[in-house]
């Protein structure tokens, strides 16, 4: 919603300052320490558990940091309770109020700031315009889909003229056609309104997809945050390169570094690489090499290794190949060419390559499949 | 299965014979003429004990003071019961389940033993503050009432608290409602069917009770300890019909309940909503719960109005008088044996009217002692006594 | 207390002053002025002499065992058998009626739970409901009439030959066990209906499927699983019918009084209200400590009641 004083730009930023939540002996969340820019559509990204939820509920005011403040537009936040923060919250279950009608769930922040009952009703029916539902107001909830239902929610939170919206993780209950769908939707809605968006969920499709800049998390812990492709292609930590994304995992020992790249003994060979994160090694340091399925390329002869085809799964535009190289199972994807194309066959042996920009040494640390 | 599944019915049939045998042979009893409840031997149809129940002051004025006190009852064990509901949700769980030990134990303490405290209590509070007015049946019973009537009100909105999504407060607030207005307008109104059914079990369970009352009252009354000392000292079919009126009440209720409820699955598009009675227009119409409860109302009114106008003067007459009859010709057959036997022996007199004393004994009155077996030398004699016998009352 | 302030002030935070304040307010009020001080205050009067009102505060009135002795020993120093059997009595007719409502109700919990659908269930749940709502009296009423010596039994029975003479039932307590039994079935019934309910039948069905008897089926899947319902149930079966007056007076032959009967009389005949209290404390005492050994025994806790 713009401004009522267009010659300032209100402040949508939100600065989590050294923020720790702790319950009891456990760390929900552990130092977190980040700007979200005005206007910007933020996810937190990370699997259940991780804190991300916590974070949310700190920012909208439902709980207060143990440690350190939020600002929301320069403001400290500490204090003040969520009905008076100029966020609003689409729950993952929406909680629109099954009593009412849905002018009235969308009217409810103007009634209970005691605008009157017009009024209340036209602004109701210009938010159904502005989701593209118009005339549905005397409707119950319980006769919206599952869609319909998401609409009307985001349209409840932005009557309060929100600084921030603040979604938890709002399309997991609906089905995969509807929620690709709801992703373009809620893109459009933000770029129209202008609100800062911060985004909970541990769908990573959906963090990419719709997101200016991606935090990932794990364990509470902040383990990076930038745009998507660089979220995917320079992660930062063994966690974020094997969550995000498809990734192979080899470990073994620094032989050595020079600038940018490195090279790590594995018991395959000795593979160059990328250091993620601008690190520096000593030789003999333990580490992860990361080589992503789609960066393997058959045939190719440098920094390669040496495989046997074990199974192969078809998934249309893609073909997912397992091929073992000594005690690893390696994965590469690799496009469909289509009928001109021709598949390798099983136990065949072959070479797979990959650039040394393409892979990524990282330290060893906890991977998504440890929790 | 099949045999299991028959076994099942076989025992549900009789279960519920168990439940509703009793009640329907009581009411049963308030259409027999007869002035002890019973239904054999049937003597005449008669409406009169309704009148009869109509007529009994002390109960009416019952009635009027359980109204009195149910009122006070359910407006304050209701929002007792809710508050403890409410505080319960918000104990961590130890302690919880303490507070809740607590106020479920008066639904466990003996009645009696609520009614003696409350008595005392109250008793000392008056004698050391002086406030007489304290003192009276209506404040203590309705204080003594509330102690575990309120614990009935607390599990109704336990149960519906249970299903309230806890995030609707959430968003009420972070949408900008003030606490308290997240309490007024999302919390209440889901509670409201709670509300509304905490509200009859209290007043039920006020109406009803008497364990404690029966201490709390003093000298007062209410419904429920007229009706047991009218209970206690001799009992006639007025009762019977009393309880046909309860039964008629209940089932009204329930009928129009079940139609309410059956409509409303309906209209949230359950399986019921396919059923062709709600797509045919008349059938829909006649089972709305307005309709439903219009109909029960009109056929009550209707056979109340023709029972009223039922006289069984005529047959009640003809009965009496059968029975003064058959009481002259036992007396007569009885002097006759007594002569014949004074004729035979000229010794002792056997005790007078010993199948006819026992059995009449037994009637109504518990504290006589057990019927002794007829004397009657032959079989035909006792089996005589047992059956028809004991025709007369008083 | 700290977690009573926590407890407040999240109350506080979510519903706001108004309903934080009713909640406190309103529970300390039922916590405090409805349960607790008038059990310390018949506690208190139970250790004390029954005096005219003038004498109260003077220095004859002072504490004394003076009420409990009298329930233990007769005034020549003999056992007060009469009494401790009039208690021993009631509770083992309470426990009776506990047993029979268990053994009745177990197979209707079952079926309700697993055997009855739609409609069929709906009429048994309103049926067991229906006759709840008869005033406690009158249901009492209706076992007199029952088994009254011109009662349906009786008739019924000498007519099919059964007996000759009227039995009296009532002095027999045959009237008084069916009409307790009668009056708490639904609150045995329903906290079974619920145990039993959560226990999904696929399991009932595999057992019987690996070839099981439908009794050891019930002995070692369904019972396990309606324990605590049953426990639920009989706790409030027996002391209510432990505290039962209004079903002994009208349904109790003349021989077999009632403990709650004898307080009655220590009250509303004899007025003398400090042995009354001794009595109540006595039968208060006495039933919370066999329902506590009770589970004890079978390893159930308070707060399963009720549910």
């Amino acid at each position: 919603m713009p401004d009522q004083t267009p010659d300032r730009i209100p402040d949508r930023s939100v600065l989590l300052d050294h923020v720790s939540i702790r319950f009891g002996n456990f760390t929900a969340v552990d130092n977190a320490n980040l700007k979200i820019n005005s206007g910007e559509f933020f996810s937190f990204l990370g699997p259940s558990g991780c804190g991300k939820t916590t974070m949310l509920r700190c920012i909208s005011g439902f709980s207060e940091p143990t440690e350190g403040k939020v600002l929301i537009g320069g403001k400290d936040m500490a204090g003040v309770g969520p009905n008076k923060r100029p966020t609003a919250l689409i729950f993952q279950h929406l909680a629109l109020f099954p009593l009412m009608s849905v002018a009235e769930n969308i009217a409810f922040p103007l009634e209970v700031r005691g605008v009157s009952k017009k009024a209340r009703r036209k602004k109701a029916d210009e938010l159904l315009d502005m989701i593209a539902l118009p005339g549905i107001g005397d409707k119950k909830v319980s006769e919206l889909s599952g869609g319909q239902k998401q609409r009307v929610a985001i349209a409840r939170a932005l009557a309060v003229e929100p600084d921030i919206l603040l979604l938890d993780e709002p399309l997991s209950a609906l089905d995969l056609k509807l929620r690709q769908h709801m992703r373009t939707e809620l893109r459009a809605i933000q770029k129209q309104v202008g609100v800062t968006f911060i985004y909970i969920t541990h769908d990573q499709g959906e963090a990419l997809t719709m997101s200016d800049r991606v935090a990932v998390m794990s364990r509470g812990v902040i383990e990076q945050v930038g745009e998507p492709d660089h979220i995917y292609n320079r992660p930062r930590s063994a966690f974020v390169a094997s969550f995000v994304g498809e990734n192979n995992a080899l470990q073994g020992v620094i032989k050595g570094q020079s600038g940018d790249l490195a090279a790590l003994e594995t018991p395959m060979g000795t593979y160059e690489a990328r250091v993620g994160g601008g690190r520096k090694y000593k030789a003999g340091d333990e580490a992860l090499l990361f080589v992503r399925p789609e960066q393997l390329i058959p045939g190719a002869t440098e920094n390669a290794f040496h495989a046997t085809l074990t199974r192969q799964e078809f998934e249309g535009a893609t073909n997912h190949v397992f091929a073992k190289a000594g005690d690893t199972e390696l994965r590469i994807s690799m496009v469909n060419a289509g009928l001109a194309g021709s598949l390798p066959g099983q136990g065949e042996s072959l070479s797979l390559g990959f650039q040394p920009m393409n892979g990524t040494i990282l330290p060893v640390g906890h991977m998504a499949s440890d929790s | 299965m099949n045999r299991h599944t028959l076994f099942g019915g076989a025992y549900a049939l009789a279960f519920f014979s168990f439940l509703f045998g009793p009640l329907v042979i009581m009411a049963t009893t308030a259409f027999n003429s007869s002035r002890f409840p019973r239904v054999a031997p049937w003597e005449c149809f008669t409406t009169g004990w309704f009148g009869e129940l109509f007529g009994n002051a002390r109960l009416m004025e019952g009635l009027m003071n359980s109204v009195i006190i149910g009122v006070g009852v359910v407006a304050l064990a209701v929002p007792i019961g809710l508050a403890g509901a409410l505080a319960l949700s918000e104990l961590p769980p130890k302690l919880r389940s303490m507070l809740y030990t607590v106020l479920i134990l008066p639904i466990l303490i003996p009645g009696v033993v609520l009614g003696i405290s409350t008595i005392v209590l109250w008793g000392q509070i008056t004698r050391g503050t002086g406030a007489g007015f304290l003192y009276n049946g209506y404040f203590l019973t309705i204080v003594g009432q509330i102690t575990f009537v309120s614990a009935y009100a607390m599990l109704v909105f336990i149960a519906r608290l249970q299903r309230f999504d806890a995030t609707q407060t959430e968003a009420a607030l972070d949408l900008g409602a003030t606490p308290g207005q997240a309490f007024r307008k999302i919390l209440l109104p889901f509670m409201a069917p709670a509300i509304g059914s905490a509200a009859f079990i209290t007043l039920l369970a006020s109406f009803e009770n008497y364990n404690t009352t029966v201490f709390t009252v003093l000298s007062e009354s209410t419904f429920t300890t007229a009706l047991a000392s009218k209970v206690r000292h001799g009992t006639d079919p007025s009762l019977s019909a009393l309880a046909v009126i309860i039964i008629t009440l209940t089932l009204v209720g329930a009928l129009t309940n079940e139609a309410y409820q059956r409509r409303k699955e309906a209209e949230s598009g359950g399986r019921a909503s396919r059923s062709p009675l709600y797509a045919n227009p008349v059938t829909r119409a006649l089972t709305h719960p307005g309709i439903v409860f219009a109909i029960l109302v009109t056929v009550i009114g209707g056979i109340t109005y023709a029972g009223s106008q039922y006289d069984s003067s005529v047959c009640e007459a003809a009965v009496l008088q059968e029975k003064l009859d058959r009481q002259e010709e036992l007396r007569a057959e009885q002097r006759a044996r007594i002569e014949a036997q004074e004729a035979e022996q000229g010794v002792t007199v056997p005790k007078p009217d010993s199948a006819f004393g026992g059995a009449f004994g037994g009637v109504g009155t518990p504290a006589a002692p057990a019927a002794p077996k007829p004397e009657s030398p032959s079989a035909f004699g006792g089996a005589f006594g047992g059956i028809t016998a004991p025709e007369v009352d008083e | 207390m700290k977690q009573l302030k926590l407890a407040y002030t999240t109350l506080l935070a979510k519903h706001g002053m108004g309903a934080a304040l009713f909640v406190a307010i309103s529970v300390s009020l039922w916590v405090v002025l409805f349960i607790t001080l008038p059990q310390l205050s018949m506690l208190d009067y139970s250790f004390r002499f029954n005096l005219p009102a003038d004498q109260l505060g003077t220095d004859a009135d002072h504490y004394t065992l003076d009420q409990y002795r009298s329930f233990f020993f007769n005034n020549d120093g003999s056992v007060n058998t009469l009494d401790i059997m009039i208690l021993v009595r009631t509770l083992i007719a309470a426990l009776i009626v506990t047993v029979i409502d268990v053994l009745i109700c177990y197979p209707i919990a079952y079926i309700l739970a697993h055997g009855a659908k739609g409609v069929a269930a709906r009429l048994m749940v309103i049926g067991l409901i229906i006759p709840y709502w008869i005033n406690e009296i009158l249901r009492a009423f209706a076992f007199r009439v029952l088994f009254g010596s011109t009662g349906v039994v009786n008739t019924w029975g000498m007519q099919m030959g059964l007996w000759d003479a009227p039995v009296d039932f009532i002095r027999a307590d045959v009237a008084l066990y069916c009409g307790l039994a009668y009056a708490y079935i639904l609150l045995m019934v329903f906290p079974m209906y619920n145990a039993i309910e959560a226990l999904d039948h696929t399991q009932v069905e595999a057992a019987r499927d690996m070839g099981a008897p439908l009794w050891r089926v019930h002995w070692r899947v369904v019972l396990p699983m309606a324990k605590p319902g049953i426990v639920s149930g009989a706790t409030m079966v027996f002391m209510l019918t432990a505290g039962a007056l209004a079903a002994p007076q009208i349904l109790g032959g003349p021989s077999s009084l009632w403990f709650t009967q004898l307080i009655y009389q220590w009250f509303n005949e004899s007025s003398n209200w400090p042995r009354g209290s001794a009595y109540a404390v006595v039968l208060l005492v006495t039933c919370i400590t066999f329902v506590l050994l009770m589970m004890r025994v079978f390893k159930v806790s308070v707060g399963e009641i009720g549910k």
